[in-house]
This record gives structure tokens, C-alpha cells and sequence, in this order.
């Protein structure tokens, strides 16, 4: 579905050694549970519309629409070409945040888990509370996914994982967000179960 | 500047109802589905068209959505041909009217593209809806001016549908505006 390799692989081979190794079909085509994937252009909008909407949710917009066209394409272009200054001399411009705020409005993240029916779980859910405290990766896993926090007394069921790594729970969300979202400004992060080695 | 109007979720929650409380009264097929793990909330109608170039059946399925990133309505849909086959990207562009042709020549990937849909999990094409305020914000602003009463669900559907073959009868519009109690 256009997903993040990094994401696939968290959620499904975490386990796995690298080198990752998949079958890629030629045939049979499922065409009811998988998008087409036609050209590099279908790529470039699926990312951009994730840029979007994540600046929607982080800016109301307002600093993607400010951009350029050609700022966009530069993000695309620093993406495609593996360019890191390149896509970051734009993308910081994302990345800021009014003086006055402590955050973002809202924290574009996406929660996937495997067990579930639904492909993920996306809320509006604010960097920081009311009280001026900035919300932490637990508080958010607390309040949209709580069934992927261990009680307070009880073993711990799950991992929570973000590019491969399990994150604090005690991690500020704003920090996240600005330091490990993925390139389409989206928190991709994956909740499966702990491993029984 | 101006604000633009957005719609929360419980605006739209109760737009789609009355919405759906005409459908049932005029026997067209939207319904409400919840789903149980969260909020957002599907209504979608089966309709057979004709494509008169090809000669061929085609069944359409609509599905409304409510985006709390845009905190707006979506519209998904899915299309195909009744041995079961999907209608591809490229069909649903070449078959968009010609009245709206231009605008989708513009910019087709910023218009109708295919997307998962984030509770069945499976493709369906998506009318963008980074624009949905630019249009909705005037029809709003202008009822309150004229002290008129809108769905803003059937206003919506009845300007984004047509672009992908959905065509809302008139008779959702009058069932609104004569709508005493709505008044809020």
C-alpha cells in the first residue's frame, strides 16, 4: 500500500536478519488489497499528498501552501536522489513551530498493528497538554491504543517500534515528530508482539 | 482574512444522519455503517451506470468519510465492471465529464488519486480533499447570510459527486430547507 520499506519491515520481518529477503510476484495481481503502483509520478503524488496532510494537521497547511512548486519538487527530488541537504533545506521549514506554541497543533503518526482488522489507527492528538506538559509517546499509546501498553504490574506484550528501534515511552511526541518521523512527515509506528526468545 | 469553515466531527455526524433519514425516505441505498473500533464513519450507496463508450456495465460504490486531518468529508469510491474487474486510475480520469475535464487536466494526481481505505484496508480512489474548504467555505458563508438552511453533507456530496458519476436527486436539497428545526 505505498507503505515505508523500513515500516514493512518493522511490522512484519522485525525478526528477521538482514538482508531482507521477498518473493516479488509477476502474477496475479490482487487488485482488491493492493494499490498499482503505474509510475514514478504515482509515487511522487502519494508522497506529496502524506507531506500534505501531515502540514495539515501540524500547520493547518499554511506553511506547505506558502511553499513554492518548486519547493515541493525539491523535497521529492532530495527523496528520489537520496540527497539529505537537499530535501532538509526545505523540510526544516516543516519542522518549525510559531514562537508562542510549545509544538505542533496536531502530530501527524499513523499506529499499525498486524493483529488488528483495521490498517491503522490515525486521531488528532496534541503535542502538549492544556497544563503547558508536553505529551509523551506513552500518553498518546494510552489514550488511541491502549491495549499495546503493558499495565503498570503487568508483562510487557508488545513492542513499540519507530525505523527499528523501541523508543522511551517517556519521549516527548514533539520531539519525536521533529527528530524520527519519516520522510512524509508521519510518526510510522508499529506495535508488535514481543519477541519469545 | 477570512476564516475558512471547517466541520467537526459532530456537525458531520449529524449532517450524514438527516442525510441518511432521506435516502431511507426516498428508497436510495446509502447507509451507516460504525465501525467498532473507531470513529470514522462510512455511508456508501451501489449504483449501475452505463458508460456509453464502451458498452459496458459499470458499478460504482461511494463511500463518505470524515477526515480529522481536514476535518472534512472525503469521498472514496470504487468502480468496476460486472465480471468483477476494477476500473483502473486512468479509466476513472478518461471517464470524469468534460465539463470538469479541465480542472482534473490541471492537476490529476491533486484530484482523484487511489488510496487505502483507512478501515477496509483495501484501494479505493479518493477525490482529494485539500480544496473542500475553498468551495464549501463560500456556500456556508452564504447561507448564513441568506438565513437559509444546509446539509453541509448534501451540499458537499452534490458538488464533488457529479466530477466522479454520483448524481444527487433535488430532492435532498428541498428535504434540508424545509427542515424547520435544523435552525441552531
Amino acid at each position: 500500500m505505498h507503505y515505508p520499506i523500513g515500516l514493512l519491515f518493522d511490522l512484519l520481518a522485525s525478526s528477521s536478519a538482514l538482508p531482507w529477503n521477498i518473493t516479488v510476484h509477476f502474477k496475479s495481481f490482487p487488485e482488491k488489497d493492493l494499490l498499482h503502483c503505474p509510475s514514478k509520478d504515482a509515487i511522487e503524488a502519494h508522497f506529496m499528498s502524506c507531506m500534505k496532510e501531515a502540514d495539515a494537521l501540524k500547520h493547518k497547511s499554511q506553511v506547505i501552501n506558502e511553499m513554492q512548486k518548486k519547493d515541493h519538487k525539491q523535497l521529492w527530488m532530495g527523496l528520489q536522489n537520496d540527497r539529505f541537504d537537499q530535501f532538509w533545506a526545505i523540510n526544516r521549514k516543516l519542522m518549525e513551530y510559531p514562537a508562542e506554541e510549545n509544538g505542533f497543533r496536531y502530530i501527524p503518526f499513523r499506529i499499525y498493528q498486524t493483529t488488528t482488522e483495521r490498517p491503522f489507527i490515525q486521531k488528532l492528538f496534541r503535542p502538549v497538554a492544556a497544563d503547558g506538559q508536553l505529551h509523551t509517546l506513552g500518553d498518546l499509546l494510552k489514550e488511541v491504543c491502549p491495549s499495546a501498553v503493558a499495565p503498570e504490574d503487568g508483562e510487557k506484550k508488545n513492542q513499540v517500534m519507530i525505523h527499528g528501534i523501541e523508543p522511551m515511552l517517556e519521549t516527548p511526541l514533539q520531539w519525536l515528530s521533529e527528530h524520527l518521523s519519516y520522510p512524509d512527515n508521519f510518526l510510522h509506528i508499529s506495535i508488535i508482539p514481543q519477541p519469545t526468545d | 482574512m477570512e476564516e475558512d469553515e471547517f466541520i467537526g466531527e459532530k456537525t458531520f455526524q449529524r449532517c450524514c444522519a438527516e442525510f441518511i433519514k432521506h435516502s431511507q425516505q426516498i428508497g436510495d441505498s446509502w447507509e451507516w455503517k460504525l465501525s467498532k473500533e473507531a470513529f470514522e464513519l462510512p455511508s456508501d450507496d451501489c449504483e449501475v451506470i452505463e458508460a456509453p463508450a464502451a458498452s459496458q456495465v459499470i458499478k460504482y460504490e461511494y463511500h463518505v468519510l470524515y477526515s480529522c486531518s481536514y476535518q472534512v468529508p472525503v469521498l472514496y469510491f470504487r468502480a468496476s465492471f460486472l465480471d468483477g474487474r476494477p476500473l483502473t486510475l486512468k479509466d476513472i480520469w478518461e471517464g470524469v465529464h468534460e465539463c470538469y475535464k479541465t480542472r482534473l487536466l490541471q492537476g490529476p494526481w491533486d484530484t482523484i488519486t487511489q488510496q487505502e481505505h483507512p478501515i477496509l484496508g483495501q484501494p479505493f480512489f479518493v477525490l482529494h480533499p485539500c480544496k473542500t474548504n475553498e468551495f464549501m467555505t463560500p456556500v456556508l458563508k452564504n447561507s448564513w447570510k441568506i438565513n437559509k438552511n444546509v446539509n453541509y453533507i448534501t451540499s458537499w456530496l452534490s458538488i464533488v459527486g457529479p466530477v466522479v458519476g454520483l448524481n444527487l436527486p433535488l430532492s435532498y436539497a428541498k428535504a434540508t430547507s424545509q427542515d424547520e428545526r435544523n435552525v441552531d
